[in-house]
């Protein structure tokens, strides 16, 4: 158990460019971590068929990209509906909506996003690397020959 | 080709793009792996990997584009003209599309512009990992569940 503690810090580093695990807490950040050591741990001794159904499954798991896309959308539409059929000072919400929306997308917070992480909802990086992992102990990279080889084409 | 090489699963915004672009994304990830793993060093392999951390990725772009059109109209419908009004309930619309379904109204022009999405810039990510011999470290099946998990988990993390 001590080797899965370790990787948790190099992950943060590794990951540096993920802007909105840069943007949530650390303790959430390690949650997810520890939820796919955990899921490592149960299907490294699983068959093929398993492992591919959980890869099948990650690959249908909606991201955080997704969640804020459709909140961001809902949000600011009802924002334009009420700004045109009751008041104007409701064009303030879509306002207050897109310009988080592009803080989201240019930095990487935004106000429901501590909420979506609390939630567990994952950034796609962090899918893909449980993914890859999992295709690791498929024994997909197998046939890939050391560097040593360089001449060929891998 | 087979077409099982060129649809790589529920990746939304590839089912809703012309398939030779698809075909064109996939030959440059091929063409990169091919010459990371002929000609390139450990760090420059490291470099490509970093690279590919930094690329904006389709739902960005979607993203960073939607909001300041969005932006744009509200300033215009509240200062100019109301109907221009439409326009961020337009862009509200065709994002909700685009949660949804993948597709959006400039998805052309920008995979057309080379915008890749996440699970596309992954793939050659991961590919350049499995060059620099990432996964070497991880042992074979048979080998203690919770040792290969352990490698697994700190190779993909690497």
């Amino acid at each position: 158990m001590k080797s899965m503690d370790v990787p948790t810090e190099r992950a943060r580093e590794a990951f540096a460019e993920d802007r909105v695990r840069g943007s949530s807490a650390d303790r959430l950040n390690r949650l997810v971590d520890l939820e796919t050591q955990r899921c490592l741990e149960e299907l490294a001794s699983a068959d093929r068929d398993t492992i591919s159904q959980h890869i099948g499954a990650l690959d249908r798991e909606w991201d955080v990209e997704r969640y804020l896309q459709t909140n961001a959308a809902i949000a600011s539409l009802a924002g334009v509906a009420l700004g045109a059929a009751v008041n104007r000072r409701f064009l303030l919400l879509p306002g207050v909506v897109f310009g988080f929306f592009l803080q989201h997308a240019i930095q990487g917070w935004c106000p429901p996003l501590p909420l979506f992480r609390r939630m567990g909802i994952r950034t796609r990086r962090e899918i893909n690397r449980e993914k890859y992992a999992l295709k690791v102990l498929r024994g997909d990279f197998e046939t890939i020959g050391p560097l040593a080889g360089r001449e060929q084409p891998r | 080709m087979h077409a099982t090489l060129h649809a790589p699963g529920p990746d939304r915004v590839r089912a809703n793009t012309w398939p030779p672009i698809n075909e064109r994304v996939d030959r440059g990830i091929q063409l990169r792996l091919r010459q990371a793993a002929a000609w390139h060093t450990p760090d420059e392999l490291s470099d490509q990997i970093a690279a590919l951390d930094m690329e904006w990725d389709f739902e960005r772009v979607v993203e960073a584009e939607a909001s300041l059109a969005g932006l744009l109209g509200l300033v215009l419908g509240a200062t100019v003209d109301r109907r221009f009004l439409a326009v961020p309930a337009i862009v509200a619309v065709m994002l909700l599309v685009h949660a949804s379904q993948g597709w959006y109204p400039l998805l052309p022009i920008f995979r057309r512009l080379g915008v890749r999405t996440r699970h596309e810039i992954d793939r050659e990510r991961f590919g350049v990992k499995a060059i620099r011999g990432d996964f070497t470290t991880v042992p074979p099946a048979g080998a203690a569940a919770t040792e290969r998990a352990a490698a697994a988990w700190k190779a993909v993390c690497a």
